[in-house]
């Protein structure tokens, strides 16, 4: 699963630069880390630094109560420009 | 300045002891490294055994410390030495470092983190999230007060001579923000369009990506965010008509916010009031309009008197169209007259003295250098023969000569000899050749242009100088000689030719590009000149010999580069307002760049990097080239963010500036220095506390390559109310773990990594989290795997019970390693003690490791080597732990808390207070003696 992972610090970096994508893919609905993963085409353990970077910083939120597959689904939060 | 106590360290420790020599009325300095005092205590879910919330524990003890009268408390701060004088007190050298923010003014609104551009990892979320450069170590920091962490200048931005801050319009790029990222640049020119195709990159050769896979695009990447605002914004209608032509300050800034009538929060771009001070700036090249620019800004009227028929100078003039088309350069300057500055073409200035009477407070000097030197050889009259300048202007202005089916000799070994070759190429020339002194490797010319030159067909002869210039009525050839060393031993500029060595080339036309020189002679008798006919100035404030006179650019350093020109002409334009004001000219404000940052401790901070390729260059070179259009293709946004997205964040701080715009306290200080100050204290109390053992020292448990395999102090994070995540979720994918197992004694009590020590409080904190983790995943098994429970203190065995109690399984054994399957979860292989020691496996889908302290080696450091002993483990060694505790081999100096040794939080707090009552014996009896 973890096909090598990167260090932290690198892929922290990238999370100004990967957050618009994030929050263009949750324009389609809510989705999990995984389901991003997949939609991004980025290892899920990557992206779950970005979501919850994006989540520190009031972009997204999650949904209340993860599903049956034990997953959160988060989305886009509006915001004031 | 003087006190009782040095306490070093504001953990847990180190504030019980300040807290109860403040209170028995010694007067105390606390020095703690971090930006907020707390320690690690601060960051734990709960303590056990009583499941107290630790925040809420600690914050008052906090504030208490903070606030305390007798307490001077110096966070962001590092005791770099603590000597011992004769008279058994102890002269400290405290280092305070920057934070870039003013603590006073901070009000803790976390604007200035929220607008930041760079995300590194939280190590106050032990890097299981992001924090920004600009940041509040936590929401319970106390102090309350961003800091900026800022390692140095970028080198990228610290290569600039214009002074742009290439690292911060490179992360605005990468986060989308393209009007901010041009905004930027306009801080320290107006000639984005400009500088974005026609600078020659420094910053580029300078980039540490470089050292990697190869340097960002930085230049592209200006060029793609002034094309982005100008397509937004285009360019005013010819002729100055106020009403299509004139552009808004909002068109240039992009921010609605800037408003001039707001005198009280002057934003970087948001003009002064009327100084109603006049300036005139003769000459209107890159240096002339950078310092008109900045000038209008500061509220002065300025007025540009340009020789020529059109403002721009060189990229005007002298770059051709298919590098740098002529209507880039009209829109920045129209940058400039959209801020009312005034532009006179075709106004050639002899006299200084006339601008005076005409009511000018002052006068910048930018003519460049407009002269192009020529040949001093035999038949360099000709006709025919010609100067690259002529050509190029002819070129750029529509005039250029026929050269169509010609053989076309270049002289020259620079950038603009290139030009004109290529140049010639694309007017039609038959051939063209290419003649310089230097050996190609030698050349001026930048290699890459060199090689683009040739692949359109120039034809190089390096190494070769002109004898002659042959043909009768015109130009019909030159005659060559080797060249056999361009400089003389000492670097001068001094030819040296092997005269039996020939060559002859035919040639229609000779076209002479051997260097420019300043248009000065009129000035003689006004201004002082240099042997080489530059304007002499002061080199730190560019003031000329006449005072109200200072000048800048080429016609001050000799031909150079437009960023260089712009960058002088910002330094004037500084200058003069400060002339103006009736401020000191002091040459060492005018910018807050930090030096630069060294870029090996860059490439250090990771072990390995991924591979990001650059952007392929995408101009198609053909030979013959046809016609003047751009020859770089833009770059797409995609390749924008692409080419953005391969910053290295040398600096940590991009200097975006992004943070100075939205502070509302204006508590943003770029310019703030670190300091070092002196201090004598009457004892020291050593509380630097303890690390944690290095998780990935244990390859065989996979931390570090299983994402779901974290560390205690990571689990105490997300069990903590400012936690990362939204709950308890596995970081490989988010998931909610349904089966988590602890591995007891990583790096205790294992003689593989050097440790045989018992770290003394894993097994509690294991505790206490399987009880958190049950009472947030009520349906989540725990299994903790381990030698023992070492539950020695009051309660703990009672919580040990309790965890038993309500479902957490206890396995005895090693475990060997851990191996990961295809869903992320992991396997455990172990050796189960219970079972007869059969070797056994189970799957988990969360492993934490329960990660021992190790010794802080801060503590020794304080003093000079080998005076504070340490044990064993290389803790601060107590003389006597049971009688004497907390005293060390220095007389007068005595340890708190966990950094003598493994301690929980109960038995740290009772170890400071003992350390503080032996400081105040302490500073008694010295006080006694003397």
């Amino acid at each position: 699963m973890s096909n090598g992972m990167r260090e932290r610090r690198e892929v922290i970096r990238e999370e100004p630069w990967m957050g618009p994508r994030i929050l263009e893919a949750l324009a389609a609905g809510p989705r999990t880390v995984p389901e991003l993963a997949a939609a991004l085409g980025r290892p899920a353990n990557e992206v779950m630094f970005w979501v919850m970077g994006l989540r520190k910083y009031g972009y997204l939120t999650e949904i209340r109560e993860p599903g049956d597959d034990a997953f959160y689904r988060y989305r886009a939060v509006e915001r004031e420009v | 300045m003087s006190y009782d106590v040095l306490v070093v360290g504001g953990g847990i420790g180190g504030m019980e002891s300040a807290l109860k020599l403040a209170d028995m009325g010694y007067r105390v300095l606390l020095a703690e490294k971090e930006s907020s005092v707390g320690g690690k205590m601060i960051l734990l879910s709960k303590v056990f055994p009583t499941l107290d919330c630790a925040s809420c524990i600690s914050t008052p003890k906090m504030a208490a410390t903070v606030h305390h009268p007798r307490i001077r408390v110096a966070t962001s701060s590092e005791v770099r030495e603590v000597r011992r004088t004769e008279n058994g007190r102890f002269r400290v050298r405290l280092h305070r470092r920057p934070t870039f923010v003013d603590q006073a003014a901070c009000t803790g609104c976390r604007q200035c983190e929220m607008s930041c551009t760079v995300a590194v990892p939280d190590e106050f979320n032990a890097g299981l999230v992001s924090r920004r450069a600009a940041y509040i170590a936590f929401p319970q920091a106390v102090p309350k007060k961003a800091v900026i962490e800022r390692q140095g200048s970028s080198p990228c931005a610290y290569a600039c001579p214009a002074g742009i801050r290439s690292h911060g319009y490179v992360a605005l790029v990468r986060a989308g923000r393209y009007e901010e990222a041009f905004r930027l640049v306009l801080e320290s020119t107006p000639l984005v369009g400009t500088l974005g195709r026609a600078c020659l990159a420094p910053c580029e050769t300078e980039c540490t990506r470089g050292r990697l896979e190869g340097p960002l695009p930085i230049r592209r990447l200006k060029r793609f965010i002034a094309d982005t605002h100008y397509a937004a914004h285009p360019v005013p209608a010819p002729n100055g008509e106020a009403a299509a032509g004139a552009e808004s300050l909002e068109g240039i800034a992009g921010d609605a916010r800037c408003d001039p009538s707001r005198a009280d929060r002057p934003g970087p771009l948001c003009p002064a009031p009327p100084s109603g001070k006049r300036v005139a700036v003769v000459g209107a090249g890159p240096a002339g309009l950078t310092a008109a620019w900045h000038l209008a800004l500061r509220g002065h009227a300025v007025k540009v008197f340009e020789a020529h028929g059109e403002p721009g100078g060189m990229p005007r003039r002298a770059i051709p169209p298919y590098r740098l088309p002529k209507d880039v350069v009209a829109r920045d300057i129209a940058n400039l007259t959209a801020l009312g500055v005034e532009i006179a073409c075709g106004a050639r200035v002899t006299d200084l003295e006339t601008l005076r009477s005409e009511g000018f407070d002052a006068v910048l000097l930018a003519t460049g250098t407009s002269v192009a030197a020529r040949l001093n050889v035999e038949g360099s009259a000709l006709p025919g023969v010609s100067t690259a300048l002529e050509l190029l202007a002819g070129v750029n202005d529509g005039s250029p000569p026929d050269l169509r089916e010609k053989t076309v000799v270049v002289v020259g070994g620079g950038n603009v000899a290139i030009d004109a070759a290529r140049s010639a190429l694309r007017l039609g020339a038959r051939d063209v050749r290419l003649v310089c002194l230097e050996a190609r490797a030698e050349m001026p010319a930048h290699a890459w242009e060199v090689d683009e030159a040739l692949a359109e067909g120039v034809r190089l002869h390096d190494s070769w100088g002109v004898r002659r210039i042959l043909g009768e009525d015109r130009v019909t050839g030159v005659e060559l000689r080797r060249c056999t060393a361009v400089f003389d031993e000492t670097g001068r500029f001094s030819p040296a030719y092997d005269e039996r060595t020939t060559e002859r080339l035919a040639a229609d036309q000779v076209i002479v590009a051997i260097g420019l020189v300043p248009e000065t002679d009129h000035l003689a008798g006004t201004l002082r000149l240099n042997p080489n006919r530059t304007v002499a100035v002061d080199p730190g404030t560019l003031e000329t010999s006449l005072p109200y006179v200072f000048a800048a650019g080429d016609v001050v350093s000799g031909p150079s580069t437009i960023p260089a020109a712009c960058g002088q002409g910002r330094r004037a334009a500084w200058m003069i307002d400060r002339q103006l004001r009736g401020e000191s000219l002091d040459p060492e404000v005018v910018d807050d760049r930090l030096p630069p940052v060294d870029k090996d401790a860059v490439l250090g901070r990771q072990k390995r990097y991924r591979r990001l390729e650059p952007l392929p260059e995408g101009k198609r070179l053909i030979s013959p080239p046809r016609g003047f259009g751009e020859l770089e293709p833009p770059l797409t946004a995609d390749e924008a963010w692409r080419g953005a997205g391969r910053c290295l964040d040398c600096g940590v701080c991009s200097e975006c500036h992004q943070c100075v715009r939205v502070c509302p306290a204006k508590a943003v200080t770029m310019d703030a220095r670190g300091s070092e100050d002196e201090f004598e204290v009457g004892a020291v109390v050593v509380a630097t506390g303890f690390t944690l053992f290095p998780a990935d020292l244990k390859p065989q448990y996979g931390y570090g390559r299983f994402p779901n395999v974290i560390t205690g102090m990571e689990m105490d994070r997300l069990l903590a109310p400012t936690r990362p995540y939204n709950s308890v979720l596995r970081p490989g994918d988010g998931k909610v773990p349904e089966r988590i197992a602890y591995i007891l004694c990583t790096g205790s009590r294992d003689r593989t990594v050097g440790n045989p020590l018992c770290s003394r409080f894993c097994c509690m904190y294991s505790i206490k989290q399987n009880q958190l983790i049950m009472g947030a995943l009520p349906l989540a098994d725990v299994t903790v795997y381990g030698m023992d429970i070492r539950a020695f203190s009051k309660g703990y065995d009672e919580f040990y019970e309790q965890a038993r109690v309500m479902g957490a399984s206890f396995v005895k054994g090693r475990v060997a390693r851990v191996t990961e399957t295809d869903n992320g979860n992991l396997v455990l292989h172990y050796e189960d003690v219970d079972r007869g020691g059969v070797l056994a496996k189970a799957e988990h889908d969360l492993v934490v490791l329960a990660v021992g302290v190790a010794p802080n080696p801060a503590a020794r450091a304080l003093f000079p080597a080998g005076e504070l002993a340490v044990d064993d483990a290389a803790f601060v060694l107590e003389a006597d732990e049971d009688l004497d505790p907390g005293r060390t081999s220095i007389e007068g100096v005595f340890v708190a808390g966990a950094a003598s040794g493994a301690k929980d939080i109960p038995d740290s707090i009772l170890h400071a207070g003992a350390a503080a009552i032996q400081a105040a014996a302490y500073v008694e009896r010295v006080r006694g003696a003397t």
